[in-house]
């Protein structure tokens, strides 16, 4: 019996064969004829979605001669209560997965997020497009029956320290140069099928959704007296690779599955109302510290060059002993496509890439198989204005309206961390923290086991 | 949705079968071995003619239906796929008879077993006295629902200018109609 | 009496590739109640034009707005009139009688459920009945294109077509281009045929 490992698929009594979702697929995954319906290839998909984002192939409500909307629902893994309309590109879910667990009162439940959800969520419950609720997000989990609300931009910026500290030793004693950011599940498993020989350039720090997964079952189940073993860990996130990432065998240093489940912020907002919770009045709820507490910088991690900036703002003062001049690092920050920038840190002229929309990536690989490349450090974001505009974020009915829902979603991530008290990661308490009392030092033995890992080539 | 029995003008010759097929139908004792010297001739259907066209009009079993809404004492309901009415229920305040916009309602005597019902209560007082007075209630098109062959007029038109109208029906007209746009549009020059 | 003929919609069948982003874009400009993402969207998705698929060609069929509409002509109780040269349907005056769809020859009425603040309208007073049992019926209502006539940047579905396969046509106006054309296009032609 085969088992179907898609995690991304196309409902063949919907297709009508556009090919619009084979357009602006990265990877040309999507396989087919004009006119009919299309495949995905499984191993040269990367998970992103951006096809789920595109499709308009819906489910009419009154077809007949194709499966009902119950036994759809079903099969895609959807809560019966969800009323939204069906397309032919949809991500796999795992909402009855959570639900079941947080009904399961043996199990101690931890949730994180990461830094796109809370710009985008209350889209889902009639919200403006972009809307900022952090403070709804961390209630509604809290009324859904968490037992602690954490949050991914803690590990964002754990993430930093980690990186920071590898990108230095990197440049000052002679590592694989230019290092690669690794925290975009779809563009580290382009690398793995599409360029192995590259592999060696990416960073090995995990994302910040599998540190907060290794965290939550080691220091966070000993910080709460709960045996490890009982640590739900779900992540909510606007991407649909995530899924495919903590699924990845290897992650498991805890001892355990290190996230056991992964939702996009659409099953999110479905659990949400399944569950009969009004999201617009819920009053504002703090996340839970110390695994919640979060600064600027790991929150700009969801749009384009937010990653980049925010190391920039700890490799500076790393680096130079003092504080970055000004903690906007603008030449950081725009859209889709490629952007390169020098930045004076102290005597190194720290030369940077950054890639947003994967497709846009490949003339820089090239040029670094080619010897040409002459730049320290390259993040690369899969989606085109990061995560942000992940596959996994609310689905913006019109076509005409989907560039304003980005520019307002980017708009609102850099609005909330020059809010935010604490802008930089290594200025966190519990990132310090947390290196006090349990990984020793960023590039430690307890980090490294950790907080780090390997890649392997893959067919693709 | 609703089914309905609609004629094509076109083939209709005006003759009034379906009017006597369809009163024959509905009587629950066979007319022409009735007693009673008047009976009174209550199809549900009219043929209609003008001087352009000659067509049977019936109920259109609409799917809000006006006769229904309008309706005081909820006599008219949507049972399976046709618009009935409850003989019992029906009070003759004529209402639905105005609603509909196909004048498809009359308002006629009601029988049973050969026989004129009579109200329970109100007489006509008429000279010296009080008479009898015939219950008179809501008439249109049933679909025949309770006839094994189904409608009574379809069955005896002699140019088979009826048709019954069901669901897919409908669907498979539309389709085909947009189809047929289709093949014709790709016809047309592209300006653009 | 007007004689300004009535605009209409029409896809470019050699540019449409048979996405619905019209038919989504239709439904969602058509709700009543504000719609961004699908999961703020709780009913149906309704169109008023619809995605035909035939062997040869894919596009989307849409109302016409007939000078002489049958639809209109044919409607019992006068729900369908001409208003400001796009024929509207108006939607409390509709019976659901059909006839309209049987009328048309373009097949581009349908009856579809009224919603209203994501519920199913509830007829007045005639329910539906099974054996003893009475319940609500939706009302049914005859659905076409309303050429957008409520909204300012014009049809919906003109505007998202990603190929731009869907136009507005001005008949006149389309006629007038044309015959300027065939008059250049003489200027070439007869001069030389004539010399």
């Amino acid at each position: 019996m085969s088992v179907d490992l898609g995690i991304i698929k196309i409902d063949q009594e919907l297709c009508t064969g556009c090919r619009r979702c084979a357009e602006i697929c990265p990877v040309n995954a999507i396989e087919g004829n004009q006119g009919e319906p299309q495949t995905i290839n499984v191993e040269r998909c990367v998970v992103c979605g951006q096809c789920v984002q595109k499709c308009s192939a819906y489910a009419a409500a009154f077809e007949e001669g194709i499966t009902s909307r119950d036994v759809k629902l079903v099969e895609r893994g959807m809560l019966t209560s969800v009323k939204e309309p069906l397309f032919a590109a949809y991500n796999v879910g795992h909402a009855k997965v959570v639900k079941d667990g947080l009904a399961n009162p043996t199990l101690f439940k931890v949730v994180q997020s990461a830094p796109a959800v809370r710009v985008a969520i209350a889209e889902e419950f009639g919200l403006p497009l972009g809307s900022l609720t952090p403070g709804k997000m961390a209630a509604a989990l809290h009324s859904l029956g968490f037992d602690k609300v954490y949050d991914t931009n803690f590990t964002a910026d754990l993430t930093i320290m980690e990186e920071g500290s590898e990108l230095i030793e990197r440049v000052t004693k002679g590592g694989t140069l230019p290092m690669f950011t690794s925290c975009c599940p779809a563009w580290v498993k382009f690398v793995e099928q599409a360029y192995p020989e590259l592999i060696p350039h990416l960073s090995s720090c995990k994302s910040p959704q599998q540190m907060a997964g290794v965290v939550f079952k080691t220091y966070g189940a000993k910080i709460n007296n709960i045996e490890p073993a009982r640590v739900f860990s779900v992540s909510i996130m606007p991407c649909t690779c995530k899924k495919f990432e903590c699924d990845r065998p290897e992650m498991n240093d805890s001892g355990f599955k290190d996230v056991d489940v992964v939702l996009t912020t659409r099953e999110l907002a479905n659990l949400i109302k399944d569950a009969g919770i009004d999201f617009n009045s819920l009053p504002e709820r703090e996340f839970d510290a110390p695994l919640g507490t979060y600064s600027g910088a790991g929150t700009i991690f969801g749009a384009t060059g937010g990653v980049m900036e925010a190391a920039l703002r700890t490799a500076y003062e790393l680096i130079t002993k003092q504080p970055i001049p000004d903690v906007d690092v603008k030449i950081a920050r725009g859209g889709e496509g490629v952007r390169r920038t020098t930045v004076q840190v102290g005597d190194l002229e720290l030369k940077v890439v950054i890639v947003s929309g994967l497709k846009h990536v490949v003339p820089v690989l090239e040029e670094i198989k080619a010897g040409k490349a002459d730049f320290h450090f390259m993040e690369v974001m899969t989606c085109p204005v990061g995560c942000v505009s992940g596959g996994g974020q609310p689905k913006v009915l019109l076509e005409t309206e989907k560039e304003t829902a980005h520019q307002n979603r980017t708009a609102a991530t850099y609005e909330h961390d020059a809010k935010l008290a604490l802008r930089k990661s290594h200025e966190n308490p519990d990132i310090k923290k947390i290196y006090d009392e349990f990984l020793g030092e960023p590039l430690g033995h307890e980090s490294h086991h950790l907080l780090h890992t390997k890649y392997t080539a893959r067919k693709g | 949705m609703n089914c309905f029995v609609v004629a094509n003008p076109d083939k209709c010759i005006g003759c009034r079968t379906c009017e006597i097929a369809c009163v024959v139908a509905h009587s629950d004792k066979s007319l022409f071995t009735a007693g009673t010297a008047e009976v009174e001739f209550n199809p549900r259907l009219k043929v209609i003619k003008t001087a352009t066209v000659s067509a049977p009009i019936q109920c259109r079993h609409c799917e809000n239906a006006p006769c229904a809404n309008v309706c005081p004492v909820g006599a008219i309901t949507n049972k399976g796929n046709s618009i009935q009415v409850d003989p019992a229920a029906c009070v003759g305040c004529k209402t639905c008879m105005l609603a509909c916009p196909f004048g498809a309602i009359d308002l006629v005597s009601e029988y049973y077993e050969g026989e004129k019902c009579l109200q329970e209560g109100l007489k006509i007082s008429q000279g010296a006295g009080l008479c009898a007075k015939d219950r008179i209630i809501a008439n249109k098109c049933d679909l025949c629902v309770d006839r094994p062959g189904g409608p009574a007029c379809i069955e005896v038109c002699p140019t088979a200018a009826f048709q019954l109208v069901k669901n897919d029906n409908m669907a498979n007209s539309i389709q085909a109609k947009r189809k047929q746009s289709v093949t014709e549009l790709s016809i047309l020059r592209n300006r653009r | 009496m007007s004689t300004k003929l009535n605009c209409f919609v029409v896809a470019d069948p050699s540019k449409c590739i048979g996405c619905k982003a019209c038919e989504v874009a239709c439904a969602v400009v058509h709700c009543d109640s504000e719609v961004t993402t699908v999961g703020t969207m709780e009913i149906p998705i309704i169109p008023r034009l619809y995605l035909v698929q035939t062997a040869e060609v894919t596009m989307p069929i849409q109302c016409r707005h007939c000078e002489d509409a049958p639809c209109a002509n044919v409607c019992p109780v006068g729900a369908i009139t001409q208003e400001d040269n796009a024929i509207i349907v108006k939607e409390e005056s509709c019976v659901g009688c059909k006839t309209c769809l049987m009328a048309c020859p373009f097949g581009a009425i349908d009856l579809v459920p009224r919603y209203k603040e994501g519920e199913l309208m509830a007829q007045i007073g005639l329910k539906a009945q099974t054996d003893d049992e009475l319940s609500e019926k939706a009302q049914l209502i005859a659905n076409k294109c309303d050429l957008c006539s409520d909204r300012g940047k014009g049809p919906a579905c003109v505007e998202v077509c990603p190929q731009k396969a869907l136009n507005v046509i001005n008949p006149a106006k389309e006629k007038k281009n044309r015959n300027q054309e065939a008059a250049l296009s003489l200027l070439d032609a007869v001069k030389k045929f004539i010399s």
